[in-house]
């Protein structure tokens, strides 16, 4: 999606082009915004299995290093892998530091600093194989697993595999998964990730030969030279004084091709445990993970809290402006509601995120569009919601018939008395039911408001299961919190249907 | 000559797919009288009904209410006080599903008139008290019983002390030991209280023992006009003969 979606984005950034001086924001702000998916597991910037609040990894090392030199503080700013640079334009961030391969087709949008890594192609295939499949030769005709948006698709392209026989996965860790169980016959990464994932695993089995070999660097926003020049700067003498050499080792990264790169090895240092890729002997430090999980989930509890009573509100006026409204009113009503049903949540949350400021910047109001990334998550999850349930409202209005309508005007009420005393307090009750089973599907929806880096239940389950190799535990942990979560919805329903039902016995609209 | 209640001239309706319901219709309800329509199903007695309740716009005709022009060639006047100046009984209870009976007669009160809850709760059980309802006021619509419900109907109709009292066959919902339930509540209205109504009836008994003028309504005319006697004549017009036959 977001690659379908980039052309678009990076127009309105290029409209946006207010391509103010980074590096001067940098200095008055003091705070170096650099953006990463900590989702994207070891050893890059991941939750430590061990305390899962930190984020660790060699850049996140790089990133403050980086931004001491620079003389400002380093802020973490995490999103989805695929919308960082997305970020990157509708300035969330100042720089990137995430594995970002250098290659023609990203320099076309964005400005690579020097590299700070070198790394090459290695394949992984099953430990029974380890002598049939040694080149990508040997796998002619057989799909092979890589990282969606890495460099590993490029190689394979230029080897001449036919993209059919390309199966591309968002997580990291899928790949060498689908090896072990059997869909593809190989997966394709950058040759330290493949050690670090492959290299304990005995199922597994990493061929020795590496080829293609690339960078990762820095990414700044074209146009952004000042910052650009400070970072090539700051990054030279982090390769020549060892600094970055001691990183690499370590994080278990270093090897002699990184001196190509000009990168001096520094004082010799032990590799540290993290490091290394193997699951925490003594299993996950689970009092901390469910502490971890159970603020998550406090997170998706907040969006889903604030974002239903909006969702609910605006849907029943959305359906009475759309039954009761003027002609242009109600077309348009209706227009918003057939636009917001019909198009992915995950693309709205995007465009309100990532394209908002952007468009903000191009009107010249760049703050007020700028929204705090909970704020953008309630924003598109209420109105998203509100479309569905001006369905749901619009249904049970009309099922009030007209005769309470007559009754009412007989009376002498006005239509606007007539729908807040009379039609809406027993449409709602009508309503409850499916708008309950929509609060069931918006806490789990809200999962999808991680793609901007909140870090809700979802997200923080699988940040902390990839970096602990224990992804379906921690997934059955997050299971546990959503059903929780979910009973806890289902409870309180019920107490606003009894409610509502019971509204009726009393002379409730007449009380003070 | 006094203001007459409701005075209806030249009320003409068509429906968009059924064609012209009613013609030319007129009809004076002087003050304290009980006005009855009666006529054969289809005839048009609820369409002329919810012309004079000001709940259909008719195609052409004036109605005044208490001397107020509230139709005027066919254009039905906003001012919601004219509205209300008239009460409305629908074949149907069509109660308030949500509220108590106290509050299906309290809201109005409360919500149009603007009284305060506690004097539209004063106002609300006297009126259920006048069609002895008094009892039920605490009781939701789905506890009560077709007449009962009518009752409450007919209370929170009256809570607004209308001019007139327009009842669309108030009973051809309900079996005959409810219908003269409803029927002795009528009555006892008109009779005992001076209550203005119309009311749209079968029931002929009511409307020889409570009607001051009978309109008879045949296929969207007023074809015959005349006090309660008319249900006696014979021979006078071969339509009502044939209706009262059948009735
Ligand atoms: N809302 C409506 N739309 C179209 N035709 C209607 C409507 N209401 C009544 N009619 C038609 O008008 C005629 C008179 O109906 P009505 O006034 O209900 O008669 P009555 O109450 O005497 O039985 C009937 O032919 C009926 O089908
Ligand atoms: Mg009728």
């Amino acid at each position: 999606m977001p690659r379908v979606l980039a052309p678009l984005l990076v127009l309105l950034a290029t409209m946006a082009a207010a391509a103010d001086d980074g590096m001067a924001r940098l200095r008055a702000s003091g705070i170096m915004r650099w953006g990463c998916d900590i989702s994207g597991g070891a050893p890059f910037a991941f939750p430590d299995p061990s305390d899962p609040d930190r984020v660790i990894g060699f850049e996140v090392e790089i990133a403050e290093e980086l931004a001491h030199r620079l003389g400002v503080r380093a802020e973490r700013f995490s999103a989805d892998w695929l919308a960082l640079i997305d970020a990157l334009e509708a300035d969330r961030c100042d720089l990137l530091i995430n594995g970002f391969e250098v290659t023609a087709d990203r320099e076309r949008v964005v400005a690579f600093s020097t590299p700070y890594f070198r790394y090459a192609q290695q394949l992984v295939v099953r430990a029974e194989d380890r002598d049939r499949f040694t080149s990508l030769a040997d796998l002619a005709g057989r799909p092979i697993a890589v990282l969606n948006g890495s460099a590993s698709i490029e190689s394979l392209r230029s080897a001449g595999v036919p993209p059919s026989l390309i199966v591309e996965y968002d997580d990291s860790l899928a790949p060498f998964t689908e090896t072990v169980i059997g869909r593809v016959d190989a997966c394709l990464q950058e040759s330290f990730i493949a050690r670090f994932f492959a290299g304990h695993d005995p199922r597994l089995a990493v061929v020795d030969a590496t080829f293609d070999p690339g960078v990762y660097a820095v990414v700044v926003r074209r146009g952004d030279d000042a910052l650009l020049a400070a970072v090539n700067a700051a990054l030279a003498d982090m390769r020549a004084d060892g600094t970055l050499g001691r990183i690499l080792q370590r994080w278990g990264l270093w090897s002699d091709a990184q001196r190509e790169l000009g990168t001096d090895r520094g004082p010799i240092v032990a590799t540290i445990p993290e490091a290394i890729g193997t699951p925490p002997e003594d299993g996950l430090p689970w009092s901390l993970v469910l502490w971890s999980l159970a603020r998550a989930a406090a997170m998706t509890a907040l969006l889903t809290i604030v974002s239903m009573p909006i969702a609910t509100f605006v849907g029943l006026l959305l359906a009475i402006a759309i039954l009761h409204g003027p002609k242009p009113l109600s077309r348009l009503c209706h227009g918003y509601v057939l636009l917001t049903r019909g198009t992915p949540l995950l693309v709205q949350i995007f465009l309100l995120y990532y394209s908002l400021p952007a468009l903000g910047a191009w009107l010249g109001i760049p703050e007020l569009l700028t929204w705090n990334k909970v704020v953008v998550g309630i924003v598109c999850l209420a109105a998203n919601y509100a479309a569905y349930e001006a369905e749901i409202h619009r249904a049970a209005l009309q099922a009030i018939p007209q005769s309470q309508w007559d009754a009412a005007r007989a009376l002498g009420f006005t239509r606007a008395q007539t729908l807040r005393f009379i039609i809406v307090p027993q449409s709602w009750r009508l309503s409850l039911p499916a708008i309950i089973n929509d609060l069931n599907s918006l806490i789990k929806d809200s999962s999808l408001v991680s793609m901007i880096g909140v870090q809700e239940l979802l997200a923080v389950a699988l940040g902390i299961g990839k970096a602990s190799f224990a992804v379906p535990s921690m997934l059955v942990a997050a299971a546990a919190f959503y059903l929780a979560l979910s009973l806890l919805a289902d409870w309180f329903g019920q107490s606003l249907e009894r409610r509502a039902r019971t509204v009726g016995a009393l002379p409730e609209p007449i009380h003070r | 000559m006094t203001t007459p209640a409701l005075e209806a001239q030249g009320i003409s309706k068509r429906w968009p797919r059924t064609g012209a319901v009613l013609a030319d219709c007129s009809l004076r309800v002087e003050r304290r009288t009980v006005h009855a329509l009666i006529g054969a199903s289809g005839s048009g007695k609820s369409t002329l009904l919810r012309c004079l309740g000001l709940l259909e716009p008719p195609d052409a005709g004036s109605i005044l209410v208490d001397g107020v022009l509230a139709v005027d060639q066919g254009f039905v006047a906003q001012d919601r006080s004219v509205r209300r100046s008239v009460g409305m009984v629908f074949q149907e209870p069509s109660l308030f599903a949500h509220l108590s009976a106290l509050a299906n007669v309290a809201l109005a009160p409360h919500r149009v008139l603007g009284l305060d809850p506690d004097a539209a709760r004063n106002r609300a059980c006297s009126a259920l008290d006048r069609v002895h309802a008094l009892h039920l006021a605490d009781r939701r619509p789905d506890e009560l019983s077709g007449g009962e419900r009518q009752r409450v109907a007919i209370a929170r109709a009256l809570v607004m002390e209308p001019t007139v009292l327009l009842c669309d066959e108030p009973t051809s919902a309900l079996d005959p030991l409810l219908t003269r339930e409803v029927m002795a509540v009528l009555r006892e209205l008109a009779l005992d209280a001076g209550t203005t109504m119309v009311v749209a009836t079968h029931d002929l008994d009511f409307v020889a023992a409570a009607a001051d003028s009978v309109d008879f309504l045949h296929a969207g005319r007023i074809r015959m006009s005349g006090t309660a006697d008319l249900l006696g004549t014979r021979g006078l017009d071969d339509e009502l003969d044939r209706f009262l036959q059948r009735s």
